[in-house]
Protein backbone atom coordinates (compact mmCIF):
# COMPACT_ATOMS: atom_id res chain seq x y z
CA UNK A 1 0.00 0.00 0.00
CA UNK A 2 1.37 3.37 -0.94
CA UNK A 3 1.92 5.95 1.77
CA UNK A 4 -0.50 8.84 1.82
CA UNK A 5 1.21 12.18 2.16
CA UNK A 6 -0.57 15.41 3.00
CA UNK A 7 1.41 18.61 2.80
CA UNK A 8 0.56 21.74 4.63
CA UNK A 9 3.07 24.18 3.27
CA UNK A 10 1.84 27.12 5.29
CA UNK A 11 2.12 25.15 8.51
CA UNK A 12 5.36 23.64 7.30
CA UNK A 13 4.07 20.18 8.02
CA UNK A 14 4.12 16.88 6.32
CA UNK A 15 1.58 14.23 7.32
CA UNK A 16 2.45 10.70 6.27
CA UNK A 17 -0.02 7.85 6.72
CA UNK A 18 0.67 4.24 5.99
CA UNK A 19 -0.98 0.95 6.86
CA UNK A 20 1.32 -2.06 7.04
CA UNK A 21 0.70 -5.77 7.45
CA UNK A 22 2.42 -6.24 10.77
CA UNK A 23 1.57 -5.98 14.44
CA UNK A 24 2.17 -2.79 16.35
CA UNK A 25 4.97 -4.46 18.28
CA UNK A 26 6.81 -5.44 15.13
CA UNK A 27 6.46 -1.99 13.65
CA UNK A 28 7.61 -0.46 16.93
CA UNK A 29 10.69 -2.68 16.91
CA UNK A 30 11.41 -1.68 13.33
CA UNK A 31 11.53 1.92 14.51
CA UNK A 32 13.39 1.49 17.76
CA UNK A 33 16.09 -1.12 17.20
CA UNK A 34 19.29 -0.13 15.40
CA UNK A 35 19.60 -3.35 13.41
CA UNK A 36 16.00 -3.06 12.27
CA UNK A 37 15.73 0.62 11.41
CA UNK A 38 18.95 0.60 9.42
CA UNK A 39 17.32 -1.87 7.03
CA UNK A 40 14.72 0.61 5.80
CA UNK A 41 15.42 4.16 6.97
CA UNK A 42 17.10 4.76 3.65
CA UNK A 43 16.53 6.64 1.41
CA UNK A 44 16.73 3.98 -1.24
CA UNK A 45 20.22 3.29 -2.44
CA UNK A 46 21.65 4.72 0.77
CA UNK A 47 22.96 2.95 3.83
CA UNK A 48 21.97 4.03 7.29
CA UNK A 49 24.37 3.28 10.11
CA UNK A 50 23.18 3.77 13.66
CA UNK A 51 25.84 4.88 16.12
CA UNK A 52 23.60 5.43 19.13
CA UNK A 53 19.99 4.66 19.85
CA UNK A 54 18.74 5.17 23.35
CA UNK A 55 14.97 5.01 23.09
CA UNK A 56 13.73 6.84 26.16
CA UNK A 57 12.86 10.48 26.84
CA UNK A 58 16.06 12.51 26.54
CA UNK A 59 17.83 9.60 24.85
CA UNK A 60 19.84 10.14 21.67
CA UNK A 61 19.65 8.53 18.27
CA UNK A 62 22.73 9.32 16.22
CA UNK A 63 23.03 8.00 12.70
CA UNK A 64 24.61 8.56 9.35
CA UNK A 65 23.17 8.19 5.88
CA UNK A 66 25.61 7.38 3.09
CA UNK A 67 24.74 7.04 -0.57
CA UNK A 68 26.10 4.07 -2.51
CA UNK A 69 29.69 4.31 -3.72
CA UNK A 70 31.34 6.02 -5.51
CA UNK A 71 29.59 8.93 -3.76
CA UNK A 72 31.36 9.83 -0.55
CA UNK A 73 28.71 12.08 1.02
CA UNK A 74 27.78 11.59 4.60
CA UNK A 75 24.63 12.99 6.16
CA UNK A 76 24.84 12.86 9.88
CA UNK A 77 21.74 13.25 12.00
CA UNK A 78 21.06 13.35 15.67
CA UNK A 79 17.63 12.95 17.16
CA UNK A 80 16.54 13.31 20.76
CA UNK A 81 13.52 11.37 21.97
CA UNK A 82 10.90 13.32 23.85
CA UNK A 83 8.06 10.87 24.35
CA UNK A 84 8.34 7.14 24.25
CA UNK A 85 5.19 5.09 24.82
CA UNK A 86 5.71 1.58 23.61
CA UNK A 87 4.16 0.48 21.27
CA UNK A 88 1.98 3.41 20.33
CA UNK A 89 3.81 6.73 20.35
CA UNK A 90 7.25 8.05 19.55
CA UNK A 91 8.06 11.76 19.60
CA UNK A 92 11.51 13.03 18.75
CA UNK A 93 13.29 15.95 17.19
CA UNK A 94 15.57 14.97 14.37
CA UNK A 95 18.33 17.38 13.34
CA UNK A 96 21.35 17.50 11.11
CA UNK A 97 24.60 17.13 12.97
CA UNK A 98 28.21 16.25 12.49
CA UNK A 99 29.96 12.96 13.18
CA UNK A 100 30.43 13.92 16.80
CA UNK A 101 26.76 14.62 17.23
CA UNK A 102 26.96 18.39 17.36
CA UNK A 103 23.63 19.56 16.01
CA UNK A 104 23.51 22.19 13.25
CA UNK A 105 21.39 25.05 14.58
CA UNK A 106 18.03 25.64 12.99
CA UNK A 107 17.69 22.17 11.56
CA UNK A 108 15.52 20.45 14.16
CA UNK A 109 12.45 18.73 12.81
CA UNK A 110 9.93 17.76 15.48
CA UNK A 111 8.47 14.42 14.51
CA UNK A 112 5.58 12.52 16.00
CA UNK A 113 4.98 8.90 15.06
CA UNK A 114 1.81 7.10 16.11
CA UNK A 115 1.17 3.41 15.76
CA UNK A 116 -2.48 2.35 15.84
CA UNK A 117 -3.88 -1.17 15.69
CA UNK A 118 -5.99 -2.05 12.69
CA UNK A 119 -8.06 -5.19 12.05
CA UNK A 120 -6.39 -8.40 10.86
CA UNK A 121 -3.03 -7.70 12.42
CA UNK A 122 -2.35 -4.47 10.60
CA UNK A 123 -0.91 -1.25 11.94
CA UNK A 124 -1.56 2.27 10.87
CA UNK A 125 1.47 4.53 11.09
CA UNK A 126 0.89 8.28 11.24
CA UNK A 127 3.85 10.59 11.05
CA UNK A 128 3.69 14.34 11.46
CA UNK A 129 6.91 16.17 10.89
CA UNK A 130 7.44 19.91 11.04
CA UNK A 131 10.08 22.12 9.54
CA UNK A 132 12.05 24.91 11.20
CA UNK A 133 10.27 27.86 12.79
CA UNK A 134 10.98 31.54 12.51
CA UNK A 135 12.91 31.42 15.75
CA UNK A 136 15.17 28.73 14.38
CA UNK A 137 15.64 30.73 11.24
CA UNK A 138 16.47 34.00 12.93
CA UNK A 139 20.09 34.17 11.94
CA UNK A 140 20.88 34.71 8.29
CA UNK A 141 23.49 32.01 8.55
CA UNK A 142 20.83 29.55 9.62
CA UNK A 143 18.56 30.57 6.80
CA UNK A 144 21.43 29.86 4.48
CA UNK A 145 21.74 26.49 6.10
CA UNK A 146 18.15 25.61 5.32
CA UNK A 147 18.74 26.67 1.75
CA UNK A 148 21.71 24.34 1.81
CA UNK A 149 19.50 21.48 2.90
CA UNK A 150 17.09 22.13 0.08
CA UNK A 151 19.98 21.80 -2.31
CA UNK A 152 21.33 18.78 -0.51
CA UNK A 153 18.01 17.00 -0.68
CA UNK A 154 17.51 17.94 -4.26
CA UNK A 155 20.90 16.53 -5.05
CA UNK A 156 20.07 13.44 -3.07
CA UNK A 157 16.78 13.11 -4.92
CA UNK A 158 18.46 13.46 -8.28
CA UNK A 159 21.20 11.01 -7.26
CA UNK A 160 18.47 8.57 -6.49
CA UNK A 161 16.63 9.33 -9.70
CA UNK A 162 19.84 8.75 -11.66
CA UNK A 163 19.28 5.53 -13.53
CA UNK A 164 15.53 5.87 -13.22
CA UNK A 165 13.77 7.43 -16.13
CA UNK A 166 12.30 10.57 -14.76
CA UNK A 167 13.82 13.56 -16.39
CA UNK B 1 13.01 33.96 -3.51
CA UNK B 2 14.26 31.53 -0.94
CA UNK B 3 12.00 28.96 0.64
CA UNK B 4 13.65 29.70 3.97
CA UNK B 5 12.48 33.33 3.95
CA UNK B 6 9.00 32.32 2.96
CA UNK B 7 8.93 29.75 5.75
CA UNK B 8 10.15 32.30 8.23
CA UNK B 9 7.49 34.82 7.21
CA UNK B 10 4.75 32.21 7.35
CA UNK B 11 5.59 30.97 10.80
CA UNK B 12 3.89 33.99 12.37
CA UNK B 13 0.25 32.99 13.01
CA UNK B 14 -1.40 36.18 11.74
CA UNK B 15 0.58 36.05 8.53
CA UNK B 16 -0.36 32.43 8.15
CA UNK B 17 -4.03 33.45 8.44
CA UNK B 18 -3.53 36.18 5.86
CA UNK B 19 -2.21 33.58 3.44
CA UNK B 20 -5.22 31.39 4.15
CA UNK B 21 -7.51 34.31 3.32
CA UNK B 22 -5.62 35.03 0.11
CA UNK B 23 -6.07 31.47 -1.07
CA UNK B 24 -9.53 32.57 -2.12
CA UNK B 25 -7.98 35.14 -4.46
CA UNK B 26 -6.39 38.61 -4.30
CA UNK B 27 -7.97 41.15 -1.95
CA UNK B 28 -7.52 44.75 -0.90
CA UNK B 29 -5.88 45.39 2.45
CA UNK B 30 -9.10 46.72 4.02
CA UNK B 31 -10.88 43.50 3.20
CA UNK B 32 -8.08 41.37 4.63
CA UNK B 33 -8.05 43.44 7.83
CA UNK B 34 -11.82 43.14 8.21
CA UNK B 35 -11.87 39.40 7.71
CA UNK B 36 -9.16 38.85 10.30
CA UNK B 37 -10.36 41.61 12.64
CA UNK B 38 -7.08 43.45 12.40
CA UNK B 39 -6.52 47.15 12.31
CA UNK B 40 -5.53 48.20 8.84
CA UNK B 41 -2.01 49.38 9.76
CA UNK B 42 -1.40 45.98 11.38
CA UNK B 43 -2.58 44.18 8.29
CA UNK B 44 -0.37 46.41 6.15
CA UNK B 45 2.62 45.62 8.32
CA UNK B 46 2.14 41.90 7.95
CA UNK B 47 1.53 42.25 4.23
CA UNK B 48 4.79 44.13 3.96
CA UNK B 49 6.68 41.28 5.63
CA UNK B 50 4.96 38.76 3.40
CA UNK B 51 5.76 40.72 0.31
CA UNK B 52 9.40 41.19 1.33
CA UNK B 53 9.59 37.44 1.75
CA UNK B 54 8.14 37.04 -1.72
CA UNK B 55 5.00 35.30 -0.50
CA UNK B 56 2.52 37.95 -1.65
CA UNK B 57 2.59 40.66 -4.26
CA UNK B 58 0.60 43.81 -4.79
CA UNK B 59 -1.23 44.28 -8.03
CA UNK B 60 -3.24 47.17 -9.33
CA UNK B 61 -6.57 46.01 -10.68
CA UNK B 62 -8.86 48.75 -11.99
CA UNK B 63 -8.69 51.41 -9.24
CA UNK B 64 -7.86 48.93 -6.53
CA UNK B 65 -4.64 47.70 -5.03
CA UNK B 66 -4.96 44.03 -4.37
CA UNK B 67 -2.72 41.67 -2.49
CA UNK B 68 -2.38 38.16 -3.85
CA UNK B 69 -0.22 35.08 -3.36
CA UNK B 70 2.89 34.75 -5.47
CA UNK B 71 3.09 31.40 -7.14
CA UNK B 72 6.90 31.39 -7.16
CA UNK B 73 7.14 31.42 -3.40
CA UNK B 74 5.02 28.33 -3.23
CA UNK B 75 6.96 26.57 -5.91
CA UNK B 76 10.08 26.92 -3.76
CA UNK B 77 8.24 25.76 -0.68
CA UNK B 78 6.84 22.87 -2.65
CA UNK B 79 10.23 21.73 -3.78
CA UNK B 80 11.40 21.87 -0.17
CA UNK B 81 8.45 19.78 0.95
CA UNK B 82 8.65 17.46 -2.05
CA UNK B 83 12.13 16.33 -1.14
CA UNK B 84 10.83 15.25 2.24
CA UNK B 85 7.73 13.73 0.74
CA UNK B 86 9.88 11.65 -1.53
CA UNK B 87 12.15 10.53 1.25
CA UNK B 88 9.20 9.54 3.45
CA UNK B 89 7.48 7.65 0.65
CA UNK B 90 10.62 5.66 -0.01
CA UNK B 91 11.08 5.10 3.64
CA UNK B 92 7.58 3.70 3.98
CA UNK B 93 8.11 1.42 0.99
CA UNK B 94 11.32 0.21 2.57
CA UNK B 95 9.63 -0.40 5.89
CA UNK B 96 6.83 -2.33 4.25
CA UNK B 97 9.31 -4.44 2.31
CA UNK B 98 11.34 -5.15 5.42
CA UNK B 99 8.27 -6.11 7.40
CA UNK B 100 7.20 -8.50 4.65
CA UNK B 101 10.64 -10.09 4.58
CA UNK B 102 10.65 -10.53 8.32
CA UNK B 103 7.10 -11.79 8.41
CA UNK B 104 6.83 -14.53 11.02
CA UNK B 105 5.59 -18.03 10.05
CA UNK B 106 4.62 -17.04 6.59
CA UNK B 107 5.84 -19.32 3.88
CA UNK B 108 9.13 -18.02 2.73
CA UNK B 109 8.81 -18.29 -0.99
CA UNK B 110 12.57 -18.31 -1.69
CA UNK B 111 12.26 -14.81 -2.97
CA UNK B 112 15.56 -13.58 -4.36
CA UNK B 113 16.64 -10.19 -3.17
Amino acid sequence: MKARVTKNRARRELLVEQVVRASRERVWDSWTRPERISRWWGPMGCTTTVYAMDVRPGGVWHYCIRPAPPATDEWWCRAVYEEVTRPSLLVYTDAFSDARGTVKPGTGMPTRVEFAERPSGRTKITIVTRFPTVKDLDAAEERGMVQGFIEMFERLASDLAGGARDG
Amino acid sequence: MSAARALAALSEPTRFRIVEVLRGGPRPVGDIARRLRLRQPQASKHLRVLSEAGVVERRAVAQQRLYGLREDAFRDLDSWLRTFERIWCERMEGLERTLEEERPRKRKAGRSK
